[in-house]
């Protein structure tokens, strides 16, 4: 696929076996993939993925069993993994626990959805000592200013918030925010990524047009409670077919 | 004047601003109207003058002799419950929709647990002619039918919340995701001293009118201030609001009742200083009730305002400095508090409100002769379904 793009995957969602071939068939279609930690109050997620997290936590998976998962994909050095949870999991911890996790189990960066740049200095210390990058967020909410100084201290990727909204929701792009992803282009030293919406090829080949790459993952995982990985592998080839 | 929070939005270590980046600004926004807001003259004889004749204020402080004479302690009760809507949550509702609407937002939205919040969100949003949207956890909206029909009269629309525990903590989420949202002409009217900076500040500033008057009558009614004040705390604003005046006095000991439910299990309480640790929820650091692997446990509470699993960062850190004693009351002590206060004074307590009575009445040794201020922070209509069920009545 043209661009850098990511596929997010609930940790152990559906299941331990049914995650790992997942994600291993993810590796050979994307750049990079996100696995969510499930949370027990996941505020920037919608429905689907917020129903999956539930699941993997009644099914009394912990963190360590997902991290063990996460283990067993075996990243390409090409290729990299990437966290996303929230920032309980890491300050409840402390002390690094969280990121010696992450370093062992071959991830190379966390997302925080609920950590904004002004909050991030006491995670970007626990995190630097074991290399592990802090992702940061652009959203239509930030100023040009804000933009500029976010992106160009950015590593790994940019992860580009294309609406106001949480996982899941309908894909727009307002020009005001065409402007802001170009403005963020201009600073950024990685690829700057679109995240929130994208749920086919069409939504796919717009994000490409206008930033680096995406992240898809809401229609992901409908797909792959629906379909299991048969049907994910017929919607990766979709994606592929839109974004040559 | 306080000096707490911080610029950054910190109670010592408690506090912060953990919320998507798609907020900041809107706090920073909200922060800065808050304070011309507070410094505009128009606005200020506006709140005042809603304060006294749209809700009723000062309320009574009312010395209690039956009940006082009963247990051998000077009980003395700032009447919150007498507030237009039946409780203190209307002070921050005025306040909020005041600076809604100062900002120039169209729409308010709220969660709620007892509904005691949705419903002075729903006046407000009524008395100055703005949409409101009340997030309402299904296990909550079951057991305060009342207050769900009481908002739909006022014009607001109740979502219930099938997420999670459907209590106040998903409402909580459900708010949030829909101001994530709506930023632009929304405002979120949060109902406690919770979520992120500026909240706790804005919510305690509103909430420290009934600290203020009860301060005063205890001057005048008593000459003196009070030995203890005891007040309830969910996510902690009517404790606030009344320690907020009594703050490091050598003679007053400031107590807040947690609620100690049925048992000390999790999901059996809502203790969180007894039984939780350090955590993120909800915008802030501050204490949390959460199992070995950082996952929120589910909370209960008799009364449905006092069951969340976090609490107040400003609460926190008083915890830690030792300026506030936090103590429990179980579901049948502050039953026991419920029905003495109706029997021996007349007065039905809500069921948080009865936690604060209800600790007062199962440790009469402790306050033998002393001069203790309870803040009866609502009455009990709403709560009357399980109040008769309790009590087989």
């Amino acid at each position: 696929m043209k661009g850098y793009n990511g596929l997010y995957l609930m940790g152990n969602y559906p299941t331990p076996k049914v995650f790992i071939d997942a994600a291993r068939l993810g590796m050979e279609y994307f750049d990079f993939l996100e696995i969510g930690i499930p949370f027990s109050d996941p505020i920037a997620d919608g429905p689907v993925i917020e129903r999956a997290a539930m699941k993997v936590i009644a099914d009394g998976h912990r963190v360590a069993d997902i991290f063990k998962s996460i283990e067993k994909i075996s990243c390409p050095s090409s290729k990299k993994i990437y966290v996303m949870t929230y920032a309980n999991h890491i300050f409840a911890r402390g002390n690094g626990t969280f990121a010696r996790m992450m370093k062992s189990a071959g991830t190379s960066g966390i997302i925080l959805p609920d950590v904004p740049s002004a909050e991030s200095d006491r995670f970007k210390k626990e995190f630097a000592p074991f290399g592990i990058e802090l992702i940061h967020f652009i959203t239509p909410e930030n100023t040009y200013e804000q933009i500029e100084s976010i992106a160009s201290s950015a590593s790994g990727f940019l992860y580009c918030i294309s609406i106001r909204g949480i996982t899941g929701s309908r894909f727009s792009l307002e020009s005001e925010m065409r402007k802001k992803i170009a403005h963020a282009k201009k600073f950024s030293r990685v690829p700057v990524v679109l995240g929130f919406g994208i749920r086919d090829g069409v939504t796919a080949a717009i994000a490409l047009r206008v930033a680096d790459g995406f992240i898809v993952g809401t229609r992901a995982i409908e797909i792959l409670e629906t379909g299991g990985v048969g049907k994910l592998s017929q919607f990766f080839e979709e994606l592929a077919k839109h974004c040559m | 004047m306080n000096k707490m929070p911080t610029a950054n939005g910190y109670f010592g270590i408690y506090g912060g601003k953990f919320v998507p980046e798609t907020l900041v600004n809107a706090l920073g926004e909200l922060e800065k109207a808050y304070n011309a807001f507070r410094k505009d003259r128009a606005m200020r004889i506006e709140l005042k003058s809603f304060l006294s004749h749209y809700a009723g204020r000062p309320t009574p402080l009312y010395y209690a002799a039956n009940l006082s004479h009963k247990c051998g302690i000077e009980i003395f009760l700032k009447r919150e419950d007498l507030l237009h809507t039946g409780a203190h949550k209307l002070n921050n509702t005025l306040g909020q929709g005041l600076l809604a609407r100062f900002m120039g937002k169209k729409r308010l939205i709220a969660e709620t647990g007892a509904g005691q919040h949705g419903v002075a969100t729903a006046t407000v949003a009524a008395l100055l002619g703005m949409k409101c949207t009340v997030y309402m956890g299904n296990v909550d909206m079951k057991r305060q039918a009342p207050n769900v029909a009481r908002m739909r009269l006022l014009g607001a629309e109740v979502v219930p919340v099938e997420s999670g525990s459907g209590t106040l903590k998903d409402a909580i989420n459900a708010a949030l995701r829909d101001w994530v949202k709506n930023v632009r002409h929304t405002h979120y009217c949060i109902g406690s001293v919770v979520g992120p900076h500026p909240f706790p500040m804005i919510v305690r500033n509103f909430q420290s009118i009934i600290g203020k008057e009860a301060r005063s009558q205890m001057y005048t009614q008593v000459g003196k201030n009070p030995d203890f004040v005891v007040g309830c705390v969910g996510g902690g604003s009517n404790a606030v609001g009344i320690f907020s005046a009594f703050l490091r006095l050598p003679k007053t000991k400031l107590i807040g009742v947690e609620a100690g439910g049925f048992g000390t299990k999790p999901g059996q309480h809502s203790a969180r200083f007894a039984m939780g640790r350090r955590g993120i929820l909800h915008g802030c650091i501050t204490y949390v009730l959460q199992n070995k692997d950082c996952q929120i446990l589910p909370v209960h509470s008799i009364s449905a305002g006092l069951d969340y699993p976090a609490v107040g960062p400003e609460h926190a850190f008083f915890h830690d400095e030792q300026i506030v004693e936090y103590v429990r009351c179980s579901d049948s002590e502050a039953l026991r508090g419920c029905l003495a206060l109706s029997k021996f004074e007349g007065i039905i307590p809500a069921l948080e409100s009865s936690h604060a009575v209800g600790y007062v009445l199962s440790n009469r040794k402790r306050f033998k002769g002393c001069v203790v201020l309870v803040n009866l922070s609502g009455r009990g209509d709403k709560d009357m379904d399980i109040i008769a069920r309790e009590a087989k009545l």
